[in-house]
């Protein structure tokens, strides 16, 4: 039946001067989460396996992480956007830090100079 | 300490296979991200280019317009800003394609479950829906609130259930209920003789803070309301699966039909933030007529904007222009004390006040995922700019009417 919205109503707003760009973040955001999702997959074969024989299909579809196993893929997330977002915790770190191409320029010119 | 909060399954949720679970989990952990990692970072980048504007203009930045302005064109602010409207995003996506994928089960199951329920369900499809709910799908979910796919379909109900877990990233516990029981604690604790005998929950949806009511005061006879005929019928089953007798009705808090001084408790839960400029003060109009001499109205969301701290303000109001939440801004430059003084309530009975957040109960009691070191930390963080919850605990805005009204 669906029938359902797959889209919400209301613009969506523009993040960068180039619209393009908005649409290349959303589709690197999807091929994150699906990465994400088969790091899942693979893990919780590589976890029925432990237990014995290859697991089937449905053992994989009907696996339920318990708490150990959420904490290590809620960590695995959490290193993977820090790697993803390498450029951005960079900027935050030169703003932070007050680091700029100024101060880039003036350490080229020191070290030429002195 | 990482978040891994689980929801608690009920009869009336829908089913995730294993990649949505992923795709879930995913969205929920990237808004993690986000908070944790990606908006503090936006602090020094804020103090910077404030300080370019006031070397620019020779003055403070007025006002949380003016800050949006400048910060809009900073590359660390799109990224944040875009991240956390993608994860807005895949969150609806992850849920909605496990609900297409069951949706005439969903459909069937709820039925079968709100005939367990004892107390009454009314669905009135000749009302007219708001147009502050139809007008954008309130926080990017596809379809809105009052959205159907079909007759009678309660597909949106069930999307709103699951994603606004995801949304809250689980601190409002594994039943979606903190607010209600933070409330209800709040009473029960403060209030000790206070014995409602009919409470009403305004602007309900799905019946998250609702069911607390019945639990904390088994007595009583515990009526939810909601302008969306698809979140008040989810709302009748999900208590029934739950074994709870609770009426659910498709009604406007801003004109709710019931009879003047028939409650001793009305309560909202992140109701006031979705209405309108209109609508906000007819819902304390209608709070002080239906309520009892002495009875007690709250309300449980944001306090207004005091405007000591812009860059809190400017975050917070990015809901309004990026989340389709166009009152989130508004209301809280509105004066809500005013309102329910011009709604009926004397001065001195109407207060702020800070209802702790229940989530360390859930740990205590052994919810999945709820640990007493994850809860703690969710209940002690001093509060963080565009956060779900301040740290904590819930605003709740107090109304006493008079005990000779």
């Amino acid at each position: 039946m669906s029938g359902m919205r797959r889209y919400p109503k209301g613009a969506r707003p523009q993040f960068y001067d180039d619209p393009a760009m908005d649409q290349a973040m959303s589709m690197i955001m999807v091929l994150a989460s699906e990465v994400s999702v088969l790091r899942d997959r693979l893990d919780t074969f590589e976890r029925l396996s432990a237990a014995g024989a290859g697991p089937s299909r449905e053992e994989v579809e009907a696996y339920e992480p318990d708490e150990a196993c959420l904490n290590e893929r809620e960590a695995a997330r959490q290193e993977f956007f820090q790697r993803l977002y390498f450029v951005a915790n960079k900027r935050a770190q030169e703003v932070a830090e007050a680091d700029n191409s100024q101060r880039y320029q003036a350490v080229l010119k020191d070290t030429e100079e002195n | 300490m990482l978040n891994i909060f689980q929801q608690q399954p009920h009869p009336a949720l829908p089913e995730a296979s294993h990649d949505e679970k992923s795709r879930q989990e995913f969205s929920k952990s990237l808004r993690q991200f986000v908070q944790g990692q990606l908006l503090p970072g936006l602090a020094p980048v804020f103090q910077r280019q404030q300080k370019k504007f006031v070397d620019e203009h020779g003055r403070e930045p007025k006002d949380r317009r003016e800050v949006r302005k400048f910060m809009v064109q900073d590359p660390y602010f799109q990224t944040y800003a875009s991240t956390n409207r993608c994860a807005q995003e895949l969150l609806w996506e992850s849920v909605l394609t496990s609900i297409e994928r069951q949706q005439p089960s969903l459909n069937e199951t709820a039925a079968q479950l709100s005939a367990k329920n004892g107390a009454p369900l009314v669905v009135d499809p000749e009302m007219e829906v708001p147009r502050y709910v139809t007008g954008i799908d309130i926080h990017c979910m596809p379809g809105g609130y009052a959205g159907r796919a079909a007759e009678d379909d309660i597909s949106t109900a069930a999307l709103y259930d699951r994603g606004v877990y995801l949304y809250a990233m689980g601190y409002v516990g594994p039943m979606n209920d903190d607010m209600g029981r933070s409330v209800c604690n709040y009473v029960t604790r403060n209030m000790p003789d206070f014995k409602p005998t009919r409470i009403l929950d305004m602007g309900c949806t799905v019946g998250h803070s609702t069911l607390p009511y019945k639990e904390y005061f088994p007595d009583a006879e515990v009526i939810g309301i909601d302008v969306a005929g698809p979140q008040v019928q989810y709302a009748h089953a999900r208590a029934g699966g739950m074994g709870m007798d609770v009426s659910f009705q498709q009604r406007d808090a801003a004109d709710t039909g019931f009879e003047p001084g028939s409650f001793d408790l009305i309560v909202s839960h992140i109701l006031l933030h979705e209405t309108s400029s209109k609508a906000m003060p007819a819902i304390f109009k209608e709070c002080y007529r239906l309520l009892k001499p002495g009875g007690l109205m709250i309300h449980a969301d944001l306090p207004p904007f005091d405007h000591s701290d812009l860059f809190s303000e400017f975050i917070l109001d990015n809901e309004t222009h990026y989340n389709n939440e166009p009152f989130w801004g508004p209301m809280r430059d509105m004066d809500q004390i005013q309102l329910a003084v011009n709604a009926g309530f004397d001065q001195e009975q109407v207060r702020f006040d800070t209802a702790p957040m229940a989530v360390l109960e859930f740990a205590a009691a052994h919810a999945e995922g709820y640990s007493e070191e994850a809860a703690s930390e969710v209940a002690d963080r001093d509060f963080e700019a565009g956060e779900f919850a301040p740290g904590g605990g819930w605003e709740v805005l107090i109304g006493h009417k008079q005990a000779d009204a």
